[in-house]
């Protein structure tokens, strides 16, 4: 006896945004990365359309990091201290693109400055062909300093340029529409506040289909039910036709799980927590798979193993495609 | 079809009597709508509206319970498709397959790691919930000599799995009392399956990889006296089950299709299906290994997903570190309300001062609610202070209150004997400032 | 322990306090009134003192400038004497008035059909007995027990003890004529209750008036109404601040004072005082009538519940701890002179019943008033006041539900916030190129600070031109010097210092306009869960009513600019004043009213917001201008497009 299976047939849909310029267009990458465009809930293939699989982003930085875990540490040892080597590293470890988080300050622990954010960015660009997005180091004033001159030295490059916050958005906003990029747009784990700021860059005069999302996840035992939850709620109310909400989103599973406990200590931890090493890999690895099943479109990773087993799960489930259809 | 408060309170005496504990004829519907009380409490229902209604709440999901001595493992009764719309009542109940293949002694061994495996996590003991015994050898007394084996140091509940039915029944008799599940019945093997699971009153695991055949497999099964279905939809491949399992939940749910109104269960090899069973609609997973650096993330996993999303989004008490704090650098108190913790993370963070920030458990209300509501006093803060051994970490002891609460400032000076009690400002905004210029300047 | 010296204003004999007392209390002691709109918590800064000898120890220096402590400025709720000092009070604000019965005293027009003999609980009889001899030796409190019974039909009449004292007197004083005033409550099963209110000698003056009282009372505004009960003609409405505001200016602030040692008894007299002071104002209005408060026989009372507590002296402490049960909801019938009002000590006094803690007898009295109960119209019923409280419902059903909308549309927690008195900005409007401002003030003269009508106003121009994105953050990009920072960030200055009658800017500042932001959100987020609890739209509203005296000043347009009220047609607003009030007026009058009012208590069913997420998320919604879902503003977001707004940075 066939089953008749209810379709949802939703009246919007997530807008398609590109990120990077091929030299035609403007820019240098060698390849762009298209991502959104789904017209249904998450790899539900048989009631409607996901154009484009959910892509993961490598993210390194522009020197050591201070306060990584020493497992992050020993795995990327050899490129850790040149961005350029550390951005073809993650190439070859499949990174469909490379998030480039610049530090608040420099190898001498003075601030850094801009000229040299530009340097970092430059040489991550000459060293891979993926597009590429930038955050700053996460505070107003520096974000605004070191982004503009990013953004101005490598306009028409369509980088994503981030962090927009709801207290600091107007600079980064005004100097990615200036240059031909996009920007990331963060709030912490609130569908109103996600689509508050969105309302308020969209104001400024940015296109929607220049803004990524970032509604803040949490990790994994820390808080990542809140985040998927107002993913699922930001992506049915996009299916719904609220406009304000139709952006693809991005998510950093890997800045979150690497910051939890679990992943950063190794001694001193209960038994029942099992093996360091792997125990960090399962941490950053379940939190972004439980993000690509709640909507996300671009997972941001830390651990080449994690990006290894997060791209193998998004190809099945784009696979299922010729299943159902 | 749920009704809404309103329809229900139509169907009601609108009397307003209070005798079922609520105030208001409205206020017991919006419960029962909620399903939060049992229509029973109205001693004054027609029973022609008790007849609807009851027809309303049938859940459309059957509960199914495994039980064995002590333990107990349910699934179903679910109602929604997204966790945000109420909440997901049963976590999938955690099995790891054993094959009955293992030597006697690596059975027992890893039985017994099961059984005392325990992980905390934010002061719940987590723990994996039984045994899933695999006959990979087509033989019935090894399946029961891995039930003696496993019983001899595991009580948790028991799943069997078998390609054919007549291999179960020697382990089954080693199980008295106790409400495993068997399987897996398909197509072909269903019907032995079926006489097995009556005769031993255990739940029958249905595996199909379409729909079609697994609603055709749970209804001649149900006709057979057996309603303690479980289905198992194997999928091709990880975006296949998803889709299998969420049509299910759907048809369930949204179209009240009895013959697929019943409970999941997942096999998992890799990672992902382990997440995407968890998070989407399993009611039961069984993962092919065990390692604690798995078990742990997944029973986290399943905690998180299986909180209930209408308690106030809050952050976990204790104790964080901000910019590298030293000893002597000062302590913010401020609540768990998840807003409340992030607006003052993120202005000492973004200001790049160190600083401890102490979050006292308010019961996730923000500062003035949670002092107004008597969860955020003198009292509270004093406990936040010494649960997180304070005096120990830090060597001047400088705690800053938000500037909302600026009269406990008294009490917690009586409270924190030793400690500097400072009044911060109203509005985190202003955190970076006041650091400046009061904490740094003196 | 230590003991210090404390100077107040150079008075020569200074007071004597142990170690670690604050300035207030030493204060209280030398007699000296310093106001505490907070209750003392350290919130609101304005029980500024100076000391000018000596030094205290500061727990909080919140609203006080460097400068300001450097000249010696504190918080007198906040210092902790630990030595001899001299402190300077200053001049403590007068409160100024401006209550709407002052200003325009509406004609109140009585029930329609207005019916006493079959209504009016409080009767008036004459009795005439024969005298006691040696033949009939029956007490006097029997014979007149007979009377009631015989000639009035009474079968068993209340009588207090106190009035048992006066019978024998009066009885002689009359020559065995009296006039007795019975409170009767009809019942279902035919035998009214009759409690007997006064007891006169002779036969009184038939045409005489009967005076009854109706009272709300308000956490910032007690309010009056002097009754004639047998023809409901309204002789006097007067109002005064309660004066409870200088122990705390929101509720929780006074429960917090009362539960200090002789906090509830302060409070409870203070109320008291406020009311007996409002009858004697009352009775001297009066026209034609010579009326002493003594003649006033029969009083209803609303008012919140923690105001209903303080009233009766019952501690209202489980008031704000969860789970937010109140000692009672509906209190027992009490006399006058129980809590000590100036009436007749026999007069009934009859508390109105609430809900819960945060929906009382103001909001049942309101709905009665307003008629909420028995209309087929959809109705929102919304008293902003201290509280805010709303109801939606119609005959059908009623949901009610409180919001802590906080102080800020009355001025408080603003920085250059005030009551709507003289010198308040109330109304304001922004030009939209050049972004200079132009206000009214109350009275004319130079603003002193701007009321909440004027915040509503301010924000709303703001926004409409550009001042302040959807988020309340100031557009810096603007060429104008009156978006500046300040010292709590950035700030919009509304009138320079030389426009100003105090010589200092009027802003406001970020921090105030998230103030705003939540006080709105609060209240539109209250609609919201309201409807949803039901199920209803809350476009399908067929009307709102306003009630409470903060209603009078709202402008329609500005407020559904700011998503404050719902954006409906404005002919489906109205405002209607002091609702509770008249709900007091209505029951006092009318048996039948009283009924209903119990009734509504009974009926209403209360959603209480912090139970679980469902209120946040309205909230967090709703903290956007005008509204995180713009399309729930259809004609704001067409005003925005109309306007054309540049959000853009130049």
């Amino acid at each position: 006896m066939p089953v008749e299976v209810p379709k949802e047939k939703w009246p919007g849909s997530v807008r398609t945004i590109t990120l990077g310029a091929l030299p035609s267009e403007g820019g240098t990458r060698k390849r762009v990365v298209t991502v959104g465009g789904e017209t249904a809930m998450p790899f539900m293939h048989f009631e409607g359309e996901i154009p484009n699989p959910p892509v993961v982003a490598i993210e390194i930085k522009d020197r050591k990091p201070d306060d990584w875990s020493p497992l992050l540490l020993e795995t990327w040892k050899d490129v850790i201290d040149d961005p350029a080597q550390w951005a073809a590293a993650a190439e070859a470890a499949g990174a469909d693109l490379i998030v480039l988080a610049l530090s608040l300050t420099n190898r001498n622990g003075e601030p850094t400055s801009p000229d040299e954010a530009v340097a970092s960015v430059k040489a991550v660009l000459r060293a891979t062909g993926l597009p590429l997005i930038v955050f700053g180091p996460g505070q107003a004033e520096a974000d605004n300093a070191l982004l503009v001159a990013v953004s101005e030295a490598t306009k028409g490059e369509r980088l994503a340029l981030g962090i927009c916050e709801d207290k600091n958005y107007r600079t980064i906003v005004a100097t990615a529409m200036a240059n031909d990029h996009l920007v990331t747009a963060r709030t912490p784990m609130d569908v109103n506040l996600a689509k508050q700021l969105n309302i308020l860059i969209s104001d400024m005069g940015l296109p929607l289909d220049r803004i990524l999302m970032d509604p803040t996840t949490g990790a994994l035992g820390y808080g990542i039910e809140y985040g998927f939850s107002v993913m699922e709620r930001l992506r049915l109310a996009a299916l719904q036709g609220d406009k304000m909400t139709q952006l693809p989103m991005i998510v950093t599973p890997g800045f979150e799980a690497w910051k939890a406990k679990e992943s950063k200590v190794g001694e001193g931890v209960p038994a029942s927590w099992g093996d360091w090493l792997n125990r960090a890999i399962n941490w950053e690895t379940l939190t972004a798979l439980t993000l690509v099943e709640s909507g996300a479109d671009i997972v941001v990773l830390r651990h080449p193993e994690s990006v290894k087993r997060v791209k193998a799960a998004i190809e099945e489930l784009m696979a299922a495609k010729s299943l159902v259809s | 079809m749920a009704l809404s408060g309103i329809q229900i309170y139509k169907l009601l005496p609108q009397t307003n009597c209070k005798e079922c504990g609520f105030p208001t004829c409205l206020a017991f519907a919006m419960k029962l709508a909620a399903k939060q009380v049992e229509l029973s409490a109205c001693p004054y229902v027609s029973e022609e509206s008790k007849a609807l209604l009851e027809e309303s709440s049938a859940p459309p999901i059957r509960l199914i319970s495994l039980k064995s001595d002590g333990y107990e493992v349910k699934a179903g009764n679910e109602v929604v498709m997204y966790r945000h719309e109420k909440t997901f009542y049963n976590k999938p109940g955690l099995f790891v397959k054993i094959k009955t293949s293992s030597p006697e002694a690596d059975v027992k061994t890893l039985a017994q790691r099961i059984q005392e495996y325990r992980v905390n996590y934010v002061g719940i003991d987590l723990e994996v919930d039984g045994i899933a015994l695999e006959d990979d050898t087509n033989e019935g007394e090894k399946m029961k000599n891995a039930v003696k084996a496993v019983r001899s140091v595991c009580k948790k509940p028991l799943m069997l799995f078998a390609t054919s039915a007549a291999n179960l029944e020697p382990a089954l008799t080693e199980l008295n009392g106790e409400s495993p599940l068997i399987g897996c019945a398909t197509a072909d093997s269903w019907e032995k399956f079926a006489e097995l699971a009556k005769q031993y009153k255990a739940s029958l695991a249905v595996m199909a990889d379409n729909l079609d055949t697994l609603a055709e497999l749970s209804e001649k099964i149900k006709g057979k006296g057996v309603e303690d279905i479980v289905l198992v939809p194997h999928g091709k491949n990880l975006g296949h089950e998803l889709i299998l399992q969420t049509q299910i939940r759907r048809l369930a749910l949204k179209s009240n299709y009895r013959p697929l109104g019943y409970p999941t269960l997942a096999f998992c090899q890799t990672h992902a299906q382990m997440a995407q069973a968890i998070a989407k609609y399993a009611g039961f997973l069984v993962i092919d290994t065990f390692a604690e650096e798995l078990a742990y993330p997944l029973l986290v996993l399943r905690q998180n997903i299986y909180t209930d999303p209408q308690k106030p989004i809050q952050v976990q008490p204790g104790l964080y570190e901000i910019n590298n704090p030293q000893p002597t650098d000062p302590v913010l108190v401020t609540t768990n309300f998840s807003i409340t913790y992030f607006s003052v993370a993120n202005e000492v963070e973004g200001s790049g001062l160190p600083a401890y920030l102490l979050v006292a458990d308010a019961e996730g209300m923000s500062v003035l609610t949670a002092w107004a509501a008597g969860k955020f006093d003198a009292e509270r803060i004093a406990k936040a202070v010494k649960a997180v051994n304070l005096d120990a970490k830090v060597t001047r002891k400088r705690l800053v209150l938000p500037g909302a609460v600026a009269v406990l400032s008294g009490e917690v000076e009586s409270e924190l004997p030793g400690w500097e009690i400072r009044v911060g400002p109203r509005e985190a905004v202003d955190i970076p400032k006041f650091y400046k210029q009061v904490l740094q300047a003196n | 322990m230590a003991v210090y010296r404390v100077t107040f204003n150079h008075q020569t004999e200074p007071v004597v306090v142990k170690s670690g007392t604050l300035i207030t209390e030493a204060a209280r002691l030398a007699g000296i009134e310093i106001n505490q709109p907070c209750g003392g918590q350290g919130r609101c800064g304005r029980c500024v003192v100076q000391v000018t000898d000596g030094k205290v120890r500061q727990r909080s220096a919140l609203r006080l400038s460097a400068e300001d402590i450097q000249m010696g400025y504190c918080l007198a709720c906040q210092s902790v004497i630990e030595g001899d000092i001299s402190v300077v009070v200053p001049e403590q604000e007068k409160i100024e008035r401006r209550l709407v019965t002052d200003r325009t005293a509406i004609e109140v027009q009585p029930i329609p059909g207005y019916a006493p003999e079959y209504q009016q609980t409080l009767k008036r009889y004459f009795l005439e007995f024969s005298p006691p001899d040696y033949e009939d030796q029956t007490d006097d409190l029997s014979r007149l027990q007979k009377h009631l019974r015989t000639d009035l039909g009474f079968e068993e009449v209340e009588i207090p003890i106190s009035l048992l004292k006066k019978i024998s007197s009066v009885l002689r004083e009359g020559n065995w004529q009296v006039t007795v005033y019975l409170d009767v409550l009809s019942t279902n099963d035919g035998n009214p209750t009759a409690r007997m209110v006064d007891l006169l000698p002779n036969r009184c003056d038939e045409d005489s008036p009967m005076w009854g009282a109706a009272i709300d009372i308000g956490t910032t505004t007690v309010t009056l109404w002097l009754v004639d009960l047998w023809t409901g003609i309204v002789h006097a409405q007067v109002a005064e601040y309660n004066a409870q505001i200088r122990r705390g200016e929101d509720v929780i602030s006074r429960i917090i004072y009362a539960d200090k040692e002789g906090g509830l008894q302060e409070l409870q007299e203070l109320v008291v005082g406020t009311i007996n002071q409002l009858i004697e104002i009352a009775c001297k209005r009066v026209k034609h009538h010579r009326v002493s408060p003594q003649d006033i026989l029969k009083l209803t009372v609303a008012g919140n519940t923690t105001m209903m507590h303080l009233f009766l002296g019952i501690p209202p402490s489980y008031i704000r701890l969860a789970p937010f049960v109140p000692t009672f909801n509906q209190a027992p019938l009490i006399r006058a002179k129980d809590v000590g009002l100036i009436a007749n000590p026999h007069a009934v006094v009859d508390c109105l019943p609430g809900v819960a803690s945060y929906v009382g007898a103001d909001i049942t009295a309101g709905v009665l008033s307003a008629g909420v109960d028995s209309t087929d119209q959809l109705t929102l019923f919304l008293d902003v006041g201290t509280n805010g409280e709303m109801v939606l419902g119609s005959k059908e059903w009623l949901v009610t539900c409180a919001c802590s909308a906080g102080p800020a549309f009355e001025g408080a927690g603003v920085r250059d916030g005030m009551r709507a008195t003289t010198g308040a900005i109330e109304e304001v409007w922004i030009h939209s190129e050049t972004y200079e401002p132009t206000y009214r003030v109350i009275g004319g003269g130079k603003p002193r600070g701007i009321c909440g009508s004027g915040l509503i106003s301010l924000l709303a121009e703001m926004f409409m031109t550009g001042v302040v994105d959807k988020a309340g953050n100031l557009n810096t990009s603007l060429s104008t010097p009156r978006i500046r920072e300040g010292e709590h960030g950035m700030e919009y200055v509304v009138a320079w210092k030389d426009e100003t009658e105090h010589g200092r800017d009027i802003v406001i500042t970020r921090v105030d306009i998230d103030n705003l932001l939540r006080a709105k959100a609060a209240i539109y987020a209250g609609f919201l869960v309201l409807a949803q609890s039901v199920g209803v739209p809350l476009e399908e509203t067929e009307q709102v009513l306003i009630g409470g005296s903060f209603g009078k000043y709202l402008n329609v347009e500005k407020s559904i600019q700011i998503g404050l009220l719902p954006d409906l047609p404005w002919e489906k607003f109205n405002f209607l004043g002091n609702t509770a009030v008249k709900g007091a007026y209505f029951a006092l009058l009318s048996q039948e009213y009283r009924t209903r009012i119990h009734e509504i208590a009974s009926k209403m069913t209360y959603i209480e917001l912090s139970a679980d997420n469902t209120f946040y998320e309205a909230f967090m919604a709703a903290m956007f201008l005008p509204h995180t879902d713009l399309s729930r503003f259809p004609t704001v977001l067409a005003a925005l497009q109309d306007s054309n707004i540049q959000f853009q940075t130049n």
